[in-house]
């Protein structure tokens, strides 16, 4: 397995180990790329810091919660509005967000009253909001001040309130993984036991490191109702703050994004007993593989047997009408840590794709390792890539689409290859059977788009074509597949609506009795 | 006196209006061509700016971080922006210009950029880049001063002092747009080359509405060089569009090169876009042409269909930078329409001697209040929790929720509008930009009257 050198970084040698081709019949034990290292300053790389790593992607899906952050106002409002973690209470998290104003003065004297105050300010904004996240940034973190006290002597001042603090300033460790790594640890140590959960299954799981990206969660906690299973907390998209104060309740943690959340469960395994279990909501093997662990687990695989054989039933034939027309096509699967591994076996499994490259910006080596194990031969792994490089990897791949995030996919528009938001989604929720049809068919309109096709004409030197005036995506992938496949009964498009999630949210649940005595154990 | 101004109340912010100085610095930055700008601190500070740009403008724009990591936090890290310096000029070719924007972090911890700047002018680019053009341009943009406003104010500042150099008179005037879309420069473009002025347009950013073209091309960037800001000097005069934004840069240059200097008003609405033309042909000698006559025809003849039957007495909020806000407040009254609550989302301390807001002070006779260093809870607050009604809302995205979750039409102006196709493309200033606003807040009214069948069947008429 050969490093990879770009051209474009041959003048930084610490760039050498970073990067790997996968050559035939290697394995993981003859090179891995570097990773989780400090970034290389100005080589234009796409990480983030810590403080959002903490803030933004764990701490503020948390739905029921007032998210403070303290510092001077610019931390709150980038990280505000820029992902799809939704919520069954309207969104309350998505719509507001708090910084306690830092200035000038605050940093030479201290911001600890003004801390106090913001606290007590919010509260009264949102008399119905009793729990509160406080999140240190570069300059609090700074000037030292001491935002634990504070949030106590509130908590003294106002019993009915509960406040976390996390400290994890914008500047601690090389990507938003540190930050990922101090909130696990920070919500474990100050929240975890606080609060005894009513138990009303003989089943019960905390569901760990999901952020319910376009209703991720709502769909995979469906499927866990429809087995008769309490999902006590969800660690944290759609998740409640006290519902997460009562993890050490559950008989299993179950671990979808091992990147940001595997802390927390080591911990709960080390200090609760609680095991853990690694599950992956992506691709209808994986998710049934996924449902029957779980099953498994607890002696119900019949339950999780009767989900899978009727979604598969109703979706694979969706499924495979896609994969009929994705079949070989390239992809840069080019997300942030722990997608590389969930979705590169998964879209080759399912969708008949071939990854040509993975890459993560805040993934560490272990990462990397499940990353490339699922990749074929010839597969290019980028570890914090940066912006040469990731266009020299483009030129030299010329992928058919690429997964990634917004602003690398406006790069990867202007070269004309057609993106999908591996972070927000563009039509999600991706997790679950149904979700999986959603992707592919995302994936099949981006790369069978025919305003795509019309960016590789030059009009000024390219016979332009004249014998339609349209073109239908069918049009476009349906020109070299055999009748049978074109003319097939059995296949068919993605017939779901264009909201997935809101119906989830009124639908019953059979009962499934409990059978043990139920207590708080 | 009917219109109050006066400071938001709460020490903190619950949703708020602008962000952080080194945002503007970074706008700055990117409209300069051959130019890629380094922030000295978290790769957050970049990372979600560069995200912010890109939800804007759908296209993306290259900055450069040194990467402050907890070792740097500690020691200092001034030997990252030097590294950094090194790794982009060496793996960017093309770039001359390099601002060194600081951030809360690397001010609190007191790392020395300008000394940095000058080590490296006499060390790294003599001895490794000798031969080759390069600027080093210190930037100043602690986050807890000021805004983005502000921060995009000192980066202009300090570009054009660290080019501008006089030379023989060039007889362009420098025109200083303030923080504006690529739309407003075609407008304003379009005024000047109707009056046959040459201008040197600062920043040059039409390209960033840059085009998908067949042989592709990757990054999108502003247009202003060197030579364009070292000029600047030997202008016959500087028209800064916006008081806040690009006006300490036109009184620098009047200051050291005696340059005439007309700093505002924001040629918002009709007549703020008559003021500006009769400044340009004050400054300039050249008259106004009767093509702008006849422009200015079409736009009043469009408003002219609007303002009584339809815009008279609204009452509308408006938020966002304070020079936006007030030519837009400016033009609502030109419009029959009463903007209740004007809300400028940062702490700048000259507001309250600003002369437009002194005029509104003394000249407007229903209730109306103006909010310094205000947040969004100022606006949402009084809906949900005083009685405020509303017409309309003027703002940007981040105060989308507002309109949605109590039902008020919302025209989205300003930066950034991520929730809205192209608006970047469609100036606000000028009297293509008057047209516009009025024609956009007009079927934003009638879309809305529809959806509430609330006297939907006026519209048939009309």
């Amino acid at each position: 397995m050969p490093y990879h050198k770009f051209k474009c970084s041959e003048c930084i040698p610490e760039r050498e180990k970073h990067a790997v081709i996968k050559g035939p019949g290697e394995d993981l034990t003859s090179a891995l790329p570097l990773g989780y290292l400090n970034t290389i300053p100005g080589s234009i790389s796409e990480r983030g810091c810590a403080y959002c790593g903490a803030k933004h992607v764990i701490g503020t899906p948390m739905k029921d919660v007032i998210h403070m952050s303290h510092g001077p106002v610019g931390c709150t409002y980038d990280t505000w509005q820029t992902k799809r973690y939704i919520s069954d209470n309207d969104n309350f998290q998505l719509k507001y967000t708090y910084a306690t104003d830092m200035k000038e003065k605050h940093i030479i004297f201290g911001a600890e009253k003004l801390l106090k105050q913001n606290i007590i300010e919010a509260f009264k904004a949102f008399p119905t909001i009793k729990r509160m996240t406080l999140y240190q940034t570069c300059a609090s973190a700074l000037i030292g001040d001491d935002i634990n006290a504070i949030a106590a002597e509130v908590m003294e001042e106002m019993p009915e309130v509960d406040i976390f603090v996390c400290n994890s300033p914008g500047f601690g460790g090389p990507s938003q993984s540190g930050g990922h790594h101090k909130i696990n640890i920070a919500w474990i140590n100050q929240k975890v036991g606080n609060v005894e959960p009513k138990i009303t299954s003989d089943y019960v799981i905390n569901y760990v490191g999901e952020y319910n990206i376009q209703g991720d969660q709502e769909v995979m906690v469906d499927y866990f109702r429809r087995m008769g299973i309490q999902v006590l907390s969800t660690f944290t998209g759609n998740g409640s703050y006290d519902d997460l104060r009562s993890m050490h309740r559950a008989h299993l943690n179950v671990l979808e994004c091992a990147r940001s959340a595997e802390y927390i469960c080591n911990e709960l395994k080390v200090r609760y007993g609680t095991p853990r279990l690694d599950i992956d909501g992506f691709g209808f093997e994986a998710l049934g593989t996924s449902l029957r662990k779980v099953g498994l687990f607890f002696g119900i695989e019949d339950r999780a047997q009767a989900i899978i054989d009727e979604e598969t039933a109703r979706w694979k034939p969706e499924m495979d009408w896609y994969k009929e027309r994705l079949q070989g096509k390239k992809v840069c699967l080019w997300p942030g840590g722990s997608k590389l591994w969930h979705w590169a076996h998964a879209i080759r499994e399912d969708m008949g794709v071939n990854v040509v490259s993975v890459y993560t910006k805040f993934g560490h080596q272990g990462d990397m390792e499940k990353g490339i194990a699922r990749c074929e031969e010839g597969a290019l792994a980028i570890d914090d890539p940066n912006e040469l490089e990731a266009l020299e990897a483009l030129e030299m791949l010329k992928p058919d689409i690429i997964f990634t995030g917004k602003r690398p996919g406006e790069v990867a528009k202007k070269l004309r290859v057609p993106y999908l938001n591996a972070h927000a989604y563009h039509n999600g929720p991706y997790k679950g059977f149904e979700g999986w049809v959603r992707f592919a068919r995302d994936i099949y309109n981006a790369i069978y788009s025919p305003i795509h096709q019309l960016s590789f004409v030059d009009i000024s030197k390219d016979e332009i074509p004249d014998q339609t005036s349209f073109l239908t995506q069918k049009m476009i992938s349906d020109v070299n597949l055999s009748e049978e496949v074109t003319a097939s009964k059995e296949l068919r498009e993605y017939t779901g609506n264009y909201d997935t999630i809101t119906p989830l949210r009124n639908k019953t649940y059979p009962d499934f009795p409990a059978e043990k005595k139920l207590s708080a154990v | 006196m009917q219109c109050e101004v006066k400071n938001k109340e709460r020490a903190g912010v619950i949703n708020p209006i602008l962000t952080c100085q080194p945002c503007g610095a970074q706008y700055a930055s990117i409209g300069i061509k051959e130019c890629i700008g380094i922030v000295h601190g978290g790769q957050g500070c970049v990372m979600f700016v560069r995200l912010l740009f890109s939800q804007h403008f759908k296209e993306s724009f290259e900055l450069a971080s040194s990467s402050l990591h907890e070792d740097g936090a500690v020691f200092g890290a001034t030997h990252r922006v030097e590294e950094a310096v090194d790794v982009l000029l060496m793996r960017y070719p093309h770039v001359k210009v390099i601002p060194i924007i600081s951030t809360c972090s690397t001010e609190v911890i007191g790392d020395d950029i300008d000394g940095v700047v000058l080590k490296l002018n006499n060390g790294l680019l003599k001895e490794k880049y000798a031969g080759r053009e390069v600027h080093l341009i210190p930037i100043h943009s602690p986050s807890f001063k000021g805004s983005m406003v502000s921060g995009y104010d000192v980066a202009v500042k300090d570009i054009v002092s660290h080019f501008a150099k006089k030379d023989k008179p060039n007889g362009k005037i420098n025109l200083i747009t303030g923080w504006v879309n690529p739309g407003d420069v075609t407008a304003i473009k379009h005024l000047l080359s109707e009056m046959q002025v040459d201008a040197t347009v600062l920043f040059e950013i039409e390209s960033f509405d840059s085009p998908l073209m067949p042989d592709g091309n990757s990054v999108s960037y502003g247009n202003t060089t060197i030579a364009d800001l070292t000029e600047t000097a030997d202008a016959l005069g500087t028209i800064a569009l916006n008081r806040y934004e690009g006006g300490q840069a036109a009184k620098y240059l009047e200051n050291e090169f005696d340059i005439p200097t007309i700093i505002g008003p924001t040629p918002i609405g009709i007549r703020n876009t008559d003021i500006f033309l009769q400044n340009v042909k004050k400054m300039t000698g050249k008259p106004i042409p009767a093509s702008l006559v006849r422009e200015r025809g079409i736009a009043l003849d469009a408003l002219t269909d609007l303002t009584h039957m339809f815009f008279a007495d609204k009452k509308v909020a408006i938020y966002g930078n304070a020079d936006l806000v007030i030519g837009l407040a400016e033009f609502c009254l030109d419009l029959e329409m009463k903007p209740v609550l004007l809300l400028l989302g940062d702490d700048n301390t000259s507001y309250p001697n600003d002369p437009r807001i002194k005029a509104l002070q003394e000249k407007v006779s229903f209730e109306m209040e103006v909010i310094m260093n205000a947040d969004l809870w100022e606006l949402e607050n009084r809906i949900k929790n005083e009685g405020l009604e509303l017409d309309l809302i003027l703002g940007h995205s981040k105060g989308r929720f507002i309109s949605i979750d109590y039902n008020i039409p919302m025209v989205r102006v300003g930066f950034p509008t991520y929730d809205r196709a192209g608006l970047y493309r469609h100036p606000v200033v000028g009297y293509a930009g008057a047209t516009w606003l009025g024609e956009e807040m007009a079927n934003t009214l009638f879309t809305d009257m529809e959806y509430k069948k609330n006297k939907e069947w006026v519209l048939n008429v009309w």
